[in-house]
């Protein structure tokens, strides 16, 4: 299973004496480490498709024939679709504004934007039930203009797009920082606007960052479970995602079908941590031909 | 609050209006209205609510469980970390790449594998069960789930720092006659120390707020192995929004006093860093 | 086109970076902008260009007033002290660039901007590099890109941010002089911030001198190296030797020796500093009857057309650098160890402790 590529030892790493371990130590650590991430990753990873898989290839394929999965599916897209777009344009514009210039309370603002992280998903789901929800704020206004968020799709993007509110903002900041403005600056006394600079200079700099932040921010997006399940109210083929339909699924012991939509989330991991080192990858090249 | 030097860089009002316009629609607002939910309740009744004996088990499982968790990431995420950086093995890359799959993967999926592999019948279950260990649907299985999601926390703050650690401090204490476990305790640890720190509060944090992976493992038996979201979730499925309003208040208070040791330990190692 | 700085100030927090400037440059000129790190001289050259807004003051173009004239209205072209070459442009793609942003309405044509980058890129001489991205060129080649790229908008002046400072010592000297002749070629109001003297009074028409916010001198290469107006200006602009003393009735008393200061003629018996360039120290191997000071030979150091010594005062102790030619040096045969006489040849007194 391992790539003929990664078949070296003690090659790629230059290790004089002085720094190494006898071959002994070495390979015990080596085996530790791999004994770990076997019972901790990688068994997790092959289980969901053992089980899948379990009853044959063709009941697996059966499971996607529900219409109450095609509609998490479908539910779990459109989220995605619309917690990115939106975490993305703000992304860029925190980054643009922190990054760019200098103002009073730039470091409370950067701290603000990482706040969805400290607070957990139960809780992230909870406020916009607290302000939206019947016994909430908003919830008896809401009521009469019969306008429904919780329990119903425009909660579950709400819920979505806090919890994957930070992603874009913080690979942008840190790479516009260090980038600093004397790119935009030559654009401007070039004569370039505002737009020219940003989409001919901005942008061409920072794309892999914004990419990276995006598909980091979708894998999220589509992933996400406790926040979700808060404000979804669990109604099938109208309110439930991917990952809350692997919950009932699983509850109702249909193993078979649960981990099948269970092995899509995987394969869109895999995907992810795929795209993802692709992305490292590319960014470290050097700017030749980056066209 | 906002005061700007004049820049000749344009869009500065849209960018920082937006942002701000953003956050407070999405973050500041539904974030507040909790601590103004809270603000319904007297202090007597807050009291009786945060200390009521299934919230107490529910922290006493909840800190207890992220800080085994946390504290087996710390070893072994920096044994991970140390073998990736230091050492050449077959399939090393895949493996690097893999360590990030707690981050990737959605939880509840982490969840059912979980709890599949380490039930009764369960691959590893099967062969736990005889000698008498119970994983899941035990306090066990929650410190499993929440180990897995805060895995790579560790491996990736270490990982970067060992990787700039300069070769001649090792060669220095070499050539001083220290041997390969004093240079490691006295010369390499040291550095890396903020760096564990850091992953550790990290993986901490995390699995603190943790649901999805826990509910299915952990079987949700009040007193024994319900975590405190769970007891969370469940107080608002009853419609007891204000118990669930205050247990939620306790949470956040020792998030974010969390988020800012994380921020000083971050400032301290970065000073560290500098002043080498 | 003339720049005329009227009483410009510029504040950064706590920090007073420019204090009550004025300066002009004329038509045509090439100016030095001379000073250590912090002295504002950056400052200035961003606020002419507009890429800083002075906080009073004002900027003139050509006797019009364009404080508030937008940096694309300026009309300027600009090299960065890092270049800022649009990485992920070719050298083709960053000198068209500022034809290609421009309105439509004259925005010139696809075979007019490619006439046009070729020329420039002929003109700085890196006509076969244009497919190249800035990542596979030299530093000097990098410098003369994003010259280039300033030239290709027909700027009415060209402002210059340490234009070597991040180059080799060898192609610092030949770029010196290749933009030296560029400017006699093109005649373009040009001002450039350096900190190295050498490369101020090798390249530059004027030189300004600054320290703290301030302009300390203004004048030609000659004029501030021979004719420096204050202790400042005379370290910056080159080694010097200083001899404390105390300066009465226009005599100064240094050792054996009494110099002329006449235009401190007026002072009695107050502190006072002698300056002396190493190359104005004489040296003789005897008294020849008149008064010199005695110094030990430390070191020679001979390599090159001049040699530079030091020397130590048998009286006070104190280390005295001196520069004399080659021809001079072997005329006197001298060794290190030796103890010879020395007197200044020019010199100039300033009251007070000295810096």
């Amino acid at each position: 299973m391992f790539a003929p590529s990664g078949l070296k030892i003690a090659e790629s790493v230059p290790l004089n004496r002085a720094r190494t371990e006898p071959a002994v130590v070495r390979w015990l650590l080596i085996a530790t480490a791999l004994l770990f991430l076997g019972f901790f990753l990688l068994t997790p990873l092959i289980v969901i498709f053992a089980e899948a898989l379990q009853k044959g290839f063709a009941l697996y394929l059966e499971s996607f024939k529900d219409p109450e999965a095609w509609a998490a599916i479908r539910l779990t897209l459109l989220t995605a679709a619309i917690a990115v777009p939106l975490n993305l344009v703000f992304g860029v514009a925190a980054a643009w504004a922190i990054a760019k210039f200098n103002f009073v309370g730039k470091n409370v603002l950067t701290t603000l934007i990482d706040l969805p992280f400290a607070v957990s998903p139960v809780i992230s789901g909870m406020i916009f039930v607290l302000l939206f929800g019947m016994q909430g704020w908003l919830g008896p206004w809401l009521q009469e203009h019969e306008i429904k968020i919780i329990f119903a799709v425009p909660g579950i993007v709400l819920a979505t797009i806090f919890v994957t509110f930070p992603f874009v903002a913080r690979e942008l900041i840190p790479l516009m920082q260090a980038q600093g403005t004397e790119e935009e600056e030559a654009a401007i006394v070039l004569g370039a606007s505002g737009w020219q600079t940003f989409f001919r200079i901005t942008v061409p700099n920072i794309k892999w960052g914004l990419l990276y932040g995006v598909i980091l921010c979708n894998a999220r997006a589509m992933g996400e479970f406790g926040a979700v399940s808060v404000v979804s109210g669990h109604i099938r083929g109208l309110t439930n995602t991917m990952p809350l339909h692997v919950e009932i699924l699983y509850n109702e012991y249909n193993f078979v079908a649960a981990f099948a939509v269970a092995s899509l989330l995987a394969l869109l991991a895999l995907v992810t941590l795929a795209a993802k080192r692709f992305v490292e990858w590319k960014s470290h090249q050097p700017s030749v031909g980056q066209r | 609050m906002v005061l700007k030097q004049k820049s000749i860089l344009p869009g500065f009002g849209l960018a920082l209006g937006f942002t701000l316009f953003y956050l407070s629609f999405i973050v500041l607002i539904p974030l507040s209205t909790l601590f103004l939910r809270t603000a319904t309740l007297s202090w007597g009744q807050f009291w009786e609510i945060i200390t009521a004996p299934r919230a107490l088990a529910s922290y006493r499982l909840s800190l207890g469980a992220s800080l085994i968790a946390a504290l087996l990431n710390v070893v072994f995420g920096l044994l991970v970390a140390w073998v990736l950086v230091r050492y050449s093995f077959p399939g090393k890359r895949i493996v690097d790449g893999l360590v990030d799959l707690p981050f990737a993967l959605p939880t509840a999926v982490g969840g059912i594998a979980l709890t599949t592999i380490y039930s009764g019948k369960g691959w590893i279950g099967q062969y736990l069960e005889p000698l008498g260990i119970k994983v899941a649907y035990a306090p066990l299985g929650v410190v499993v789930a929440l180990t897995f999601i805060g895995l790579p926390f560790v491996v990736r703050t270490v990982q970067p720092v060992l990787e700039d650690f300069h070769p001649e401090f090792e060669e220095a204490a070499t050539t001083l006659g220290a041997n390969r476990l004093q240079i490691f305790l006295r010369v390499i640890f040291p550095t890396l120390m903020p760096a564990l720190l850091t992953g550790f509060a990290m993986a901490f944090a995390r699995a603190l707020g943790e649901y999805g992976s826990v509910v299915f493992i952990s079987g949700n038996m009040p007193m024994r192995t319900e975590i405190t979201p769970l007891l969370i979730m469940t107080k608002l499925e009853q419609f007891d929004y204000a118990g669930a309003t205050a247990l939620a208040v306790v949470m956040l208070a020792v998030s974010f006093l969390l988020l800012l040791a994380i921020n000083l330990l971050q400032w301290w190692s970065r000073r560290r860093l500098a002043a080498l | 086109m003339s720049i005329e700085i009227r009483r410009v100030t510029k504040q950064f927090g706590d920090f007073a970076a420019l204090k009550n400037i004025d300066l002009t440059v004329n038509t045509g000129e090439l100016v030095a902008l001379l000073g250590p790190s912090g002295s504002g001289k950056t400052t200035l050259l961003r606020i002419m260009a507009g890429l800083e807004t002075p906080d009073s003051g004002e900027i003139l173009f050509h006797g019009e007033n364009a404080t508030d004239r937008s940096v694309r209205d300026r009309h300027v072209g600009f090299v960065f002290q890092h270049y800022a070459l649009f990485k992920h442009m070719t050298v083709f793609e960053n000198v068209a660039f500022g034809l290609r942003v421009r309105p439509r309405s004259n925005r010139p044509s696809n075979e007019e901007i490619r006439a046009k980058v070729h020329s420039l890129l002929q003109l700085v001489q890196l006509d076969r590099m244009e497919s190249n991205y800035p990542s596979q060129l030299s530093g000097g080649q990098r410098q003369r890109v994003a010259l280039a790229r300033a030239l290709a908008v027909e700027p009415k002046m060209l402002l210059l941010d340490e234009p070597f400072g991040a180059l080799d010592a060898k192609i610092r000297q030949e770029l010196r002089l290749w933009l030296r002749r560029l400017h006699d070629e093109l005649h373009i109001t040009s001002v450039f911030v350096t900190h190295d003297q050498e490369e101020a009074l090798e390249v530059a028409d004027r030189i300004v001198v600054m320290n703290e916010g301030r302009i300390e001198q203004v004048g030609t290469p000659e004029e501030v190296y021979d004719h420096p107006v204050n202790p400042f200006v005379y370290h910056f602009l080159g080694n010097v030797n200083l001899f404390h003393s105390r300066v009465g009735e226009g005599r100064v008393k240094i050792g054996p020796l009494e110099i002329d200061a006449p235009e401190h003629a007026a002072a009695q018996d107050t502190p006072a500093v002698a300056y002396v360039r190493p190359h104005d120290i004489e040296i003789e191997r005897h008294k020849n009857g008149q008064p010199a000071i005695a110094a030990l030979i430390q070191h020679i150091q001979s390599v090159g057309p001049v040699v530079r010594l030091q020397l130590n005062r048998q009286d006070t102790g104190q280390m005295i650098e001196a520069e004399l030619s080659k021809e001079r040096y072997r005329e006197l045969g001298l060794k290190a160890g030796e103890v010879v006489f020395i007197k200044p040849r020019h010199w100039t007194v300033y009251q007070g402790e000295g810096i």
